[in-house]
């Protein structure tokens, strides 16, 4: 990445980083105001307070949707804070599951479901973390953009002969396995996938003819 | 037994008000301040026992607020709230003699559980 390029990246996260923080003091307010309801309900003698039953179930929805925004907004807000160290030391679980959250919304207009396959023991590599993020939400758009309607898309890291591999699997048997391949490598999204993996110093490739990309990343960005 | 009395400093006016009055209804006495000098000013003047206090915030730092309040009465025990991926300010805050930090936003049983830690520990 060039360095005006670095530094568009550093000012989108920057500001993001900062909005993330307004949404959360707007979440703490509404979530201390529904506490707080919470609380004068409880010291409420029973059977003064008219539809209680349907005020509490109200309140555990907002409560809900609260946790939900928490969610979303610290997920958005580790992702604006990509940029500020370049390499950096990433546990690609953590990598995933971030990247799950971000990107479910794609997945669900076309009913996809995304969802992550943890690595255990935990695989740590030194990279750039806006490339490879960049690089997973390629090869998940990428799917997306070949596939049908429906079923999953699994993102799991795991080791293949010793290398740290990220896959990104999908998961369907509508799809004619033989016409994956040839649907992939045609998009102009697998030439910039191709870009990003080698700026990774790594590699994407097709799982024989399943469907599954598998982006082969060094164990460090300097390797 | 005595209310435990409490300074929360944010500048977030509806959050403060609102975590306050859910503190005084489990019994604690509860000041407010929404900037730094005006928290500093509640320390000099009424101390709390415990100070729940934001980091960022306008003016002086939540983190220059703690070092004064320590500088004034190194008894009086703070709790800070930092926000998502500040966690570095929490643990700097730990080394300034902060007794714990919180994740904003906050979790009322998990505020209380450590209030009372923080009493316990004055005890």
């Amino acid at each position: 990445m060039n360095h005006l390029k670095r530094k568009e990246v550093a000012f989108f996260g920057k500001i993001t980083a900062g909005i993330t923080h307004e949404i959360k003091n707007v979440l703490a307010i509404i979530q201390e105001s529904s506490g707080l309801m919470e609380d004068i309900l409880d010291i409420t003698e029973n059977g003064t307070f008219p539809h209680k039953d349907k005020f509490i179930k109200s309140l555990n929805r907002i409560h809900g949707q609260i946790q939900r925004g928490i969610d979303v907004t610290s997920r958005l807000n580790r992702f604006a804070h990509s940029p500020d160290h370049s390499p950096a030391s990433l546990d690609l679980n953590e990598i995933t599951e971030q990247m799950v959250l971000l990107a479910s919304r794609f997945a669900r207009l076309k009913n996809v479901v995304l969802e992550s396959s943890p690595s255990d023991p935990p695989l740590i590599i030194k990279s750039d973390p806006v490339s490879l993020e960049m690089a997973l939400f390629e090869s998940i758009e990428i799917l997306l953009n070949v596939i049908g309607s429906g079923g999953k898309i699994t993102l799991s890291p795991r080791k293949i002969q010793n290398k740290c591999v990220l896959g990104v699997g999908y998961e369907n048997t509508i799809l004619p396995e033989e016409d994956f391949m040839a649907k992939i490598s045609s998009t102009e999204r697998w030439a910039s996938l191709q870009e990003a993996m080698a700026y990774l110093g790594g590699s994407a490739k097709v799982f024989g003819l399943a469907p599954e990309i598998l982006l082969y990343l060094p164990e460090s960005i300097d390797d | 037994m005595d209310r435990m009395k409490i300074l929360l400093v944010d500048d977030e006016q509806e959050f403060v008000t609102t975590l306050a009055e859910r503190l005084e209804l489990r019994n604690m006495n509860v000041s407010i301040a929404m900037d730094g000098e005006a928290a500093l000013g509640i320390v000099e003047n009424d101390p709390p026992q415990i100070v729940v206090l934001d980091v960022m915030m306008p003016g002086l730092s939540g983190l220059e607020v703690l070092e004064k309040i320590k500088a004034m009465d190194s008894k009086i025990q703070v709790i800070l709230l930092t926000g998502h991926g500040a966690t570095k300010d929490g643990i700097r805050g730990m080394q300034l003699g902060a007794f714990d930090y919180l994740i904003k936003p906050i979790d009322i049983d998990e505020l209380i559980e450590k209030l009372n830690e923080a009493m316990k520990s004055m005890a």
